[in-house]
């Protein structure tokens, strides 16, 4: 549990550390790739309470879905289409379900917590 | 008894070998959740720096004209800056040149030439005007007696003549100066001592407008009074070149003294 926490922290501050910088052509681009990721981590985060967690599903998932994102945003910049709209909504709303899913495993899990307490 | 002591411990092996499985399995998953975490974070970092501090292009972009003005400005003020210490070296080169080349001895000789010609002491030359001031030949022949240019009407000529910008004045090659006189001694009309002819009068006039001061003396009352005293007075056409000769007197200085120093 803390350990993904702790390497999101390790991650923040080597980058803020590091004096890499993006141009603003490609800001777009990383901006896409985070929402991906981020959709991903919750949405791996959601297979594991649901004990359907795969390891492959959710690193290939990770990667794949990054890359498919940047270059639907690349595609759409060069056909003059805002076609990254379409991966911001898609991974949007996936981020969405997957946290409510994540709340409601979360809940049934405390309320189990609780009777089982109230019984001892 | 045994037997089920066995199973229970075989049993118990199983559950162990599941539960490190299980422990290793739950291990490796952290790893790469950890791993993927650590990606998504630098991500973010970037993406989080990228927009709070744009590059440097972007910053040359988005400077608007105040400030694209004030850079002007400024450097402009640098220019002049270095402008006038240009400006300034040059003009110190140039006094050392003047201090070099006029010593003491050369200004002082050029200032004494200058108060010469100043003075009248050089023949000067010059555009300018001759005036002919003759006695009407009809009255000489009428047998009228033809009395001395009067000095009154010559002063008042040449007052005229000097009120009409004229530079320098000869009257029958005597030079005018600012200490000449011009009066009548026993019935001679004289110039600083020097009788002038009772026959023709020439005045020669520098002037740096020759054209204007004809004008100007042509229509003068002047030439009026010298006809009524039986003279005739005619005006040349502007000249290119007239030539003056120098005072020929010594200037006679009786109230100046040098200052002791």
């Amino acid at each position: 549990m803390w350990l993904p926490i702790f390497g999101l922290l390790v991650g923040i501050t080597l980058g803020l550390l590091t004096d890499i910088k993006i141009s603003a052509e490609y800001a777009n681009y990383l901006s896409i790739a985070i929402l991906a990721a981020l959709d991903t981590l919750v949405g791996g985060i959601r297979a594991h309470l649901q004990n359907i967690y795969d390891e492959k599903v959710f690193v290939s998932g990770f990667f794949f879905n990054i890359i498919l994102a940047a270059s639907l945003a690349f595609l759409g910049v060069h056909l003059g289409v805002d076609l990254y709209l379409a991966a911001v909504f898609a991974f949007g709303v996936r981020l969405f379900q997957n946290i409510a899913v994540i709340r409601r495993v979360m809940l049934t899990k405390w309320s189990l917590f609780k009777e089982k307490t109230e019984k001892n | 008894m045994k037997w089920k002591w066995n199973r229970y411990l075989v049993a118990k092996k199983i559950h162990r070998t599941k539960e490190s499985l299980v422990t290793l399995l739950k291990k490796r998953n952290k790893i790469a959740f950890t791993l993927i975490a650590v990606i998504i974070g630098f991500m973010v970092a970037i993406q989080y720096k990228t927009i709070k501090e744009p590059s440097i292009k972007q910053v040359r972009d988005t400077r608007d004209s105040y400030e694209l003005r004030s850079g002007i400005l400024k450097e402009q003020k640098v220019q002049t800056e270095l402008v006038q210490e240009i400006s300034n070296l040059e003009e110190k080169l140039a006094q050392y040149d003047t201090t070099r080349s006029q010593s003491k001895e050369q200004i002082l000789s050029e200032t004494l030439e200058e108060l010469k010609s100043e003075a009248g002491m050089t023949e000067v030359s010059g555009k300018g005007i001759i005036l002919t001031i003759k006695p009407i030949e009809e009255n000489i022949l009428l047998g009228e007696n033809i009395p001395n240019a009067s000095p009154e009407l010559l002063k008042r000529l040449l007052n005229e003549l000097y009120l009409y910008d004229a530079k320098e004045i000869s009257i029958n090659g005597q030079r005018i100066i600012t200490t000449s006189v011009i009066r009548d001694i026993n019935g001679q009309t004289k110039i600083d001592g020097k009788s002038v002819s009772r026959g023709s009068i020439e005045v020669r006039v520098l002037a740096k407008d020759a054209k204007k001061l004809k004008e100007r003396i042509q229509v003068s009352p002047t030439i009026d009074n010298f006809y009524v005293d039986n003279y005739e007075v005619t005006i040349s056409n502007p000249l290119d070149k007239v030539t003056l000769p120098s005072y020929q007197n010594s200037l006679n200085i009786q109230y100046m003294e040098p200052i002791d120093e």
